[in-house]
C-alpha cells in the first residue's frame, strides 16, 4: 500500500497535510502521535471510511477508490472503535458476518468452518451462542477480532484497539495483534495511544505531528529520547527491557 | 446456519401466521347469514375487499417500519416522522377548501387516490433522495426535515380549516380517519403493483439490511456502498408508507407498535423475519380491531383512535423500559 500526499480539510482546518507513506507488507505498524495529530483520520482514509480532499492511496496497483467496495473488503478489513451494535447478536452471528464479502449471507460449508475457526484462534467457542451485549469488553472486542480473521483479508486496520480496556486485556490484544502477523501474515495497521504498546508490539512506527508525519521508520529508530520528546513536547527516558526500547515519561 | 433460535423463530411465525388467518376467516363470517345466498354473497362481497386492503396495509406498514427503523439504527422512531400522514391530511383539506367537497377530486375515489399518490410520492422523492444526497447523508438531517415538515403541513392544514365553511370542514373530517370501507378493486390493484415495484427496484438492497444494522463503518468495512443504499432504501420506505396512507388514510404510527412487537417477540437481527413478524402483528391488529369495531362498537368507533390510544401507552412503555435512547 502506498499514500501519496494525502491531504483533509475540516472546515478550513488542515488535518492531514500531505501525508506520504508505505506500508510494509507482513508486519505491524503502528501510527502514534498526540491528540488530533491526524492519525486515525489517515486510517480512516486508507480505509475508505472518510474521504478526503487530496492525494491518492494506491492499494495493490490501483486506487482504493476505484476497487469495488465488495472486492476490496476481501483484502482489507478495519475495525473502528464505536461499535455500538443495537442488535441481538450472538458471538457467532457476529463472527459470520465477516464471511458477507464471500457468501453475500448465503454461508457455504466452507464459510462456515472459516467462522469455527476464527472463533477457535480467538478462544470463543464457551461464548459462542452468548449475545454480544451480555459479553465484557474484551470478550466483545476478541469477537471482533474474530469477525476480521472470518473475513480473511491481508490487510488488518485497528483504530485503537485497546482504548477502554484494562491492562490485562489490553496486553492480550497487543499480543493477538502480533499473532495475526506472525502466524496468519497479516499486514496489521493501528492506530495506538500507549507507546510502549507500539514498541514491544510493532516492527514499524509512523508518528503524526499537526497533520504530517514526524518519524516513520523501525521502532528502534522512532523510540529514541530525541524524537519522541519532539512529538509529544515532554521529557522522555527510553529504557532497553527484553531487547526493545520501552520509554518512560514524565 | 440454522441455529435453535431460528428454529423457535419460525415456530412463532408459523403460530402468528395461523392466528392471522383465523382472524381473516372470523372477519369474513362472524354474524354472517349462511341460508340466504343471495345475502351470503353480498356480504362477502363488501368484506372481502376490506378484508384485503387491511392484510395489505399491514404489510406494507409493517415492512417499511422494520426498514425505517434499521437504516436510522433506532428502534423507536415512528415512520410518522417521514411526514406522509400530515401531507396527507394537508392534501385533503387543501382539495376540500380550494375545490369544495362536491368536487370531483374529493367525490371520485380514484382521482382522489392518483392525487394522493402523485403529490407524495413527488414530495418523498425530494425530500428523501434529493435533499438526503445534499446532506451528505446524514439521517438525524432526515429526521429533521421530516419533523419540520410535519408540523408545517399540520400547520398550513389548522389554517385551512379556521377559514373553512363549517358544513366542508364536517364532510372532510370523515376523510381524515383511517378507514378501510369504500375502497375499490382499482385502487386494490394499482396499490398492490406499486408495492411490488417498489420491492422488486429494492430487491438488492433489503438483502443488505442484516448488514447495514452493524453500523456505517462495520458495513463498509463488509463491503456495502452504505450511503446508496440507504437513500434508496429510505426512498423505498417512504413510498411504501405514501401507498399505504394514500390508500386508507393516517396509519403510519401503527409502524412503531408492530414494528417494535416484532422485534422483542423475535429477538433476532434477520430482517425477512422481523419484517415477516411485524406484518402478521399488523394483519392480527388491524384485522382483530376492525372486527370489534364493526360487531361489538358498530362503527362509532374507528380502528384508528384503537391504535393511537393503544400505540401511545406502548411508546410510553418503550421509552421508559429503553436502557438507552
Amino acid at each position: 500500500m502506498n499514500v501519496k500526499e494525502l491531504t483533509k480539510v475540516y472546515d478550513g482546518k488542515t488535518v492531514v497535510d500531505q501525508v506520504s507513506f508505505q506500508i510494509p507488507k507482513g508486519k505491524v505498524i503502528s501510527l502514534i502521535g498526540p491528540n488530533g495529530a491526524g492519525k486515525s483520520t489517515v486510517m480512516g482514509i486508507i480505509s475508505r471510511l472518510v474521504a478526503r480532499d487530496g492525494g491518492d492511496v494506491e492499494f495493490e496497483g490501483k486506487d482504493i477508490t476505484k476497487w469495488k467496495s465488495r472486492e476490496l473488503s476481501k483484502r482489507l478489513a478495519i475495525l473502528t472503535q464505536t461499535n455500538n451494535i443495537q442488535m441481538k447478536l450472538t458471538v457467532r452471528e457476529l463472527v459470520t458476518f465477516g464471511r458477507f464479502p464471500y457468501s453475500g449471507g448465503r454461508n457455504t460449508p466452507e464459510d462456515e468452518a472459516v467462522i469455527s475457526k476464527a472463533i477457535e484462534y480467538m478462544e470463543l467457542q464457551e461464548f459462542e451462542e452468548q449475545f454480544i451485549d451480555e459479553l465484557s469488553g474484551g470478550q466483545r472486542q476478541r469477537a471482533m477480532i474474530a469477525m476480521v480473521i472470518a473475513q480473511d483479508t491481508e490487510y488488518v486496520l485497528l483504530d485503537e484497539p485497546t482504548n477502554n480496556l484494562d491492562i490485562y486485556h489490553a496486553t492480550n490484544m497487543m499480543k493477538i495483534v502480533r499473532r495475526l502477523c506472525d502466524e496468519l501474515g497479516k499486514t496489521v495497521i493501528l492506530v495506538l495511544h500507549e507507546i510502549n504498546y507500539a514498541a514491544f508490539y510493532s516492527d514499524y512506527i509512523c508518528a503524526f505531528v499537526d497533520g504530517k508525519i514526524a518519524h516513520f521508520g523501525t521502532v528502534k529508530e522512532v523510540m529514541t529520547k530525541e524524537v519522541l520528546s519532539e512529538i509529544y513536547k515532554v521529557d522522555f527516558q527510553i529504557m532497553n527491557i527484553n531487547g526493545r526500547p520501552l520509554s518512560i515519561y514524565y | 446456519m440454522k441455529t435453535a433460535a431460528y428454529r423457535s423463530n419460525v415456530k412463532k411465525l408459523t403460530v402468528m401466521a395461523v392466528l392471522v388467518l383465523a382472524a381473516a376467516a372470523a372477519y369474513m363470517l362472524v354474524e354472517i347469514n349462511f341460508s340466504n345466498s343471495r345475502l351470503l354473497k353480498y356480504a362477502l362481497s363488501l368484506r372481502a375487499p376490506k378484508l384485503i386492503v387491511m392484510l395489505i396495509t399491514a404489510f406494507s406498514i409493517g415492512g417499511a417500519s422494520i426498514v425505517f427503523q434499521s437504516v436510522i439504527n433506532n428502534t423507536i422512531v415512528t415512520p410518522c416522522l417521514l411526514g406522509m400522514n400530515s401531507l396527507y391530511t394537508l392534501i385533503h383539506t387543501a382539495v376540500v377548501f380550494v375545490a369544495g367537497s362536491g368536487s370531483i377530486i374529493a367525490v371520485n375515489a380514484n382521482l382522489s387516490f392518483a392525487v394522493d399518490v402523485v403529490i407524495m410520492g413527488v414530495v418523498a422523492t425530494v425530500i428523501y433522495s434529493y435533499l438526503f444526497k445534499k446532506t451528505n447523508h446524514n439521517v438525524l438531517y432526515v429526521l429533521l426535515i421530516g419533523t419540520v415538515l410535519t408540523s408545517f403541513f399540520s400547520s398550513i392544514q389548522t389554517t385551512l380549516t379556521r377559514v373553512m365553511d363549517p358544513n366542508e370542514y364536517d364532510t372532510l373530517l370523515t376523510s381524515l380517519v383511517a378507514s378501510f370501507s369504500n375502497i375499490n378493486s382499482e385502487i386494490i390493484v394499482f396499490s398492490l403493483v406499486l408495492l411490488a415495484a417498489i420491492i422488486f427496484a429494492l430487491r438488492r438492497e433489503l438483502a443488505l439490511l442484516d448488514v447495514l444494522t452493524l453500523g456505517k463503518e462495520q458495513a463498509i468495512n463488509l463491503g456495502v456502498n452504505y450511503d446508496k443504499c440507504i437513500r434508496k432504501l429510505l426512498l423505498g420506505v417512504t413510498l411504501c408508507i405514501a401507498v399505504a396512507t394514500a390508500m386508507v388514510g393516517p396509519i403510519s404510527f401503527l409502524g412503531l407498535i408492530i414494528a417494535n412487537l416484532s422485534r422483542q417477540l423475535l429477538k433476532t437481527y434477520r430482517h425477512s423475519l422481523l419484517i415477516l413478524g411485524s406484518a402478521f402483528f399488523g394483519m392480527i391488529v388491524l384485522v382483530g380491531g376492525q372486527l370489534i369495531v364493526e360487531h361489538v362498537y358498530s362503527y362509532a368507533v374507528p380502528v384508528s383512535v384503537f391504535i393511537t390510544v393503544g400505540g401511545g401507552v406502548y411508546f410510553l412503555y418503550l421509552l421508559m423500559t429503553e436502557k438507552k435512547v
